[in-house]
């Protein structure tokens, strides 16, 4: 007979198989816990789910970043913006004539940034005129002779001009 | 506090609005069980404060995809008793590294345990029941205290009707032997 079948129905097998362990069994939990331990075992659940799906993430962002074909796109768009912000409009400056729109502005209250302006486009006159054919010397320097007093006084004659009013000075 | 039935819960916790909703109710409707059925198996607070933490842990994981071929209850139990065990096998790992046997410390964890209060055979029988084989332990545990029938216990542990049968009986003798000696 196997040992199966000696064994009692399921019903009160504790009362058949052994008095002493029923009488043992009580109503009453030995095992007791911390006050407040019920009460609190939810939240603490909750967080530690939180705590797991944050972790989770977090792995999941820095996973994706170990793949070159996310992050090698990413920072070359990144390289290529910070030429486009500070290389270019740097190189740009340095070009910038004296003379501009900003100077202009700017002559409005600094004299001598006014002054330095001026002098520099005197020099690039200069330049222009030494690469020029127009000689200025010459269009300065009259080419006729001065008038001596008799031509003068004809002069005046012909225009009915009063010689006595020269003589007063 | 609305009482809801196992597969209101089920279906509560599938609508997203309403998933931390029906995760507390859950809790609060198995807690006491799942604490006591792990304590009896760890013995020491904590470590069954941890390992019922795990266990509600993995129904929150897992709970979306659970089939409802099987009771909420049912499964439930099933990972307490999973988790229960992976936590011993780790214990006893570990206790590879002391002088003491695993169920050497569980007995001295029992005996200075400040959260056990019953009498002297009250910690003779769990004493006796740390003694057994892990098997015999779940089964005598399961019948003994939580009231489960052989059928229950079957679908939980994935055992025949009669080898429970057999288990319990041998750790009743077992334990009645280790009561009575003394």
């Amino acid at each position: 007979m196997k040992i199966q079948e000696k064994i009692p129905d399921q019903t009160n097998d504790i009362e058949q198989l052994s008095p002493v362990l029923k009488k043992l069994r009580q109503d009453v939990e030995a095992f007791k816990v911390p006050d407040g331990y019920f009460d609190s075992l939810s939240p603490r659940i909750i967080d530690r789910i939180q705590e797991q799906e944050n972790r989770s993430f977090s792995k999941r962002f820095v996973l994706s970043f170990r793949k070159p074909l996310v992050w090698a796109p990413s920072i070359a768009s990144v390289v290529v913006a910070v030429f486009l912000i500070f290389v270019i409009p740097a190189k740009k400056v340095s070009t910038l004539q004296v003379f501009d729109e900003w100077t202009e502005i700017n002559m409005a209250y600094d004299a001598s940034y006014a002054e330095e302006a001026v002098f520099s486009e005197s020099i690039t006159i200069d330049k222009e005129l030494a690469n020029s054919d127009i000689n200025i010397t010459e269009s300065l320097t009259p080419s006729h002779k001065e008038p001596t007093a008799d031509e003068i006084k004809a002069y005046l004659k012909e225009h009915e001009t009063e010689t006595d009013i020269l003589n007063e000075y | 506090m609305p009482e809801y039935s196992d597969i209101e819960l089920v279906e509560l916790f599938r609508n997203d609005d309403k998933k931390h909703y029906a995760f507390n109710l859950l809790v609060r409707k198995y807690r006491e069980k799942v604490y006591y059925f792990v304590r009896r198996m760890v013995i020491d607070h904590d470590d069954s404060d941890d390992v019922v933490q795990n266990i509600f842990i993995k129904v929150w994981n897992n709970l979306e995809s659970f089939r409802e071929d099987s009771k909420l209850f049912t499964w439930l139990y099933r990972i307490a008793v999973n988790e229960s065990l992976s936590f011993l096998k780790s214990k006893q790992l570990r206790s590879y590294l002391s002088l003491s046997s695993p169920e050497a410390m569980m007995v001295k964890s029992l005996r200075d345990d400040p959260y056990f209060d019953g009498q002297e055979i009250q910690k003779r029988l769990r004493e006796a029941i740390i003694r057994l084989p892990k098997k015999q332990q779940l089964v005598f545990n399961m019948r003994y205290y939580d009231d489960l029938s052989y059928d229950e216990m079957s679908e939980i542990l994935g055992t025949s009707v009669g080898a429970l049968k057999a288990s319990y009986h041998f750790a009743v003798k077992k334990i009645e032997d280790f009561v009575t000696s003394n």
